[in-house]
């Protein structure tokens, strides 16, 4: 069981993973708190979802339109909400959630719940590891959230561009100083975010269903996972993953399954205390704050 | 001194509220030019640095770089066009070793365009930058993080990042202060190596001694308003000159 419990508390690390790194790419480069993360993730889904039932298009090519309307939407928030209340972290919190609440609520409107609303798993089979099943799509998750963590670690801290990407997130006079527009730079990083929730939700919701729903969950789930990593930071999305995913699946085997929340929030807590700004964060730790 | 100006300013103003921090300044630049910028403390300077590389928008009033109006440019683009700055407060990217403070201009859209998409070795090009502004190669000073730099250093790598911009007009504000007189000294001849480049350079200062040893013509500021503009010698003859500096009312 203890094999087991850990082969899922894995997988569960890489969807936690996979939920938060779009939320922290976009707070990373352009300190902009996406709140309407979510509601990207439940857009993607009810999008593909959409293609691939009601109009029929193929597989692939439901899933690049998806992603690349992920991409625009995200760009077109950015200039025409987010320009405006840009740098008051406040209204940008307050305009996101709103966007995200009407995308949502307007999937509310119109029904579509149910279990019939989901995406299909890229290959129906399972396989034993160590005594465990394991169906190929959480494989796929593990997978692919190890390679997108490491191509995104990779980008941010090894190519020079990258580099310059994280100098602009700490601070943008130096950006304008060097002829860098800021402002495109920061679309782009809400508009990369909203197409990594696209691709979360390709790889996630074939594991249950599309609801409006999922969106506040991904959303909490993605905030606490950057949270207690620190704002912004890539290893810190990571270890904070192993430490919810872990504490969640332990805590369903061992514990019961009614518990896992008060301890991944008995988790965040715990953290928040003794580090305030997060395991990695970079925000000024109490003392410096007062 | 027939040359068309690089730069032309032209009744540059900007309020604050109901605080009229600059007041119709106008002047202009010829190529190769070294203009100083003095004034007491509020007296607009640093606001027309602002200005003409609109970190700040003007209220109203005209700035034109080789003939090209650029008062309604975004502040990038006025980079683009060879306008580099440096800050008072300098702000590295203190976690980074000096050298890769330097990755930002030297991947910056300037550059792309002065390469013309043939790069070279950044992180050399980024060493010889840092040497060419005093970074002793041998003591791979420029290896070290920032933070650990003493403010001296910090002033040369952000005259380094400037240069590294390639631009036709550096504005430099306060580049010397907080520095002691020996570092002064040693930076003193970095400007003139660039202004014997044949680059423009506007500096903005409160060490009058040093910058008038390097500057052809000095403008003074007070309350918001040019009141003296001409070579050193005589500008500190002036009366107005005197009494803002003196605090008291002339005659």
């Amino acid at each position: 069981m203890l094999v087991g419990t850990t082969i899922y508390a894995l997988i569960n690390t890489a969807i936690l993973a996979l939920m938060a790194i779009g939320f922290n790419l976009t707070f990373g480069i352009s300190g902009v708190a996406n709140f309407a993360y979510g509601a990207f993730y439940v857009f993607a889904a009810y999008g593909i979802w959409g293609m691939l039932n009601l109009l029929h298009i193929p597989y692939l090519l439901a899933v690049l339109i998806a992603v690349l309307a992920n991409l625009i939407l995200g760009a077109l928030i950015y200039r025409f909400v987010l320009l405006r209340v840009r740098g008051q972290a406040l209204s940008e919190v307050i305009a996101t959630f709103g966007i995200g609440l009407a995308i949502l609520e307007l999937f509310s409107y119109f029904g579509w719940v149910g279990f019939e609303y989901t995406l299909p798993v890229f290959m129906d089979r399972s396989f034993i590891i160590a005594g465990t099943y394991v169906d190929f799509q959480r494989l796929a998750i593990l997978g692919f959230s190890a390679v997108l963590i490491a191509c995104l670690w990779w980008f941010t801290h090894h190519t020079s561009i990258g580099l310059a990407f994280r100098g602009i997130a700490q601070d943008e006079r130096t950006a304008l100083t060097f002829g860098i527009d800021s402002d495109r730079i920061a679309m782009l990083s809400v508009s990369f975010g909203a197409g990594i929730a696209a691709l979360a939700a390709l790889f996630i919701i074939p594991l249950g269903s599309i609801a409006p729903g999922e969106g506040y969950d991904v959303l909490i789930k993605a905030l606490a996972v950057c949270i207690i990593g620190g704002l912004g930071s890539t290893g810190g999305v990571i270890a904070a993953s192993f430490i919810v995913g872990f504490a969640e699946r332990f805590t369903d085997t061992y514990i019961g399954s009614h518990w896992t929340m008060i301890v991944s929030l008995a988790a965040i807590l715990l953290v928040l205390t003794i580090k305030p700004s997060g395991l990695f964060g970079k925000q000024k730790e109490l003392e410096e704050r007062i | 001194m027939t040359d068309a100006p690089i730069l032309s300013v032209s009744e540059l103003s900007k309020n604050f509220g109901g605080v009229r921090a600059l007041n119709q300044v106008s002047f202009d630049l010829q190529p190769g030019e070294l203009l100083g910028v003095i004034g007491p403390n509020g007296s607009g300077k640093t606001t027309l640095v602002n200005l003409i590389t609109r970190f700040v928008k003007p209220t109203s009033g005209e700035v034109f770089f080789k003939g090209k109006k650029i008062s309604h440019l975004p502040p990038y683009k006025i980079v683009r066009l060879g306008i580099a700055r440096t800050f008072q407060m300098v702000k590295p990217f203190y976690q980074l070793p000096a050298y890769k403070n330097m990755i930002i201009p030297l991947y910056s859209p300037r550059m792309r365009q002065l390469a013309g998409g043939h790069y070279g070795d950044r992180d050399a090009m980024a060493l010889d930058l840092l040497e060419e502004v005093g970074f002793e190669r041998d003591a791979h000073v420029a290896y070290k993080t920032a933070g650990a730099l003493p403010q001296g250093y910090l002033k040369r790598l952000e005259l380094a990042k400037a240069l590294a911009l390639q631009p036709d007009l550096f504005i430099l504000d306060e580049l010397f202060s907080g520095l002691s007189l020996a570092e002064v000294a040693s930076i003193v001849p970095i400007i003139e190596k660039i202004r014997m480049a044949g680059k423009t350079i506007i500096m903005i200062e409160h060490r009058l001694k040093e910058l008038f040893r390097i500057a052809d013509r000095v403008i003074v500021m007070n309350y918001g308003e040019k009141i003296a503009d001409g070579p050193a010698e005589a500008v500190m003859e002036d009366e107005a000159v005197k009494s803002a500096y003196l605090g008291t009312e002339a005659g």
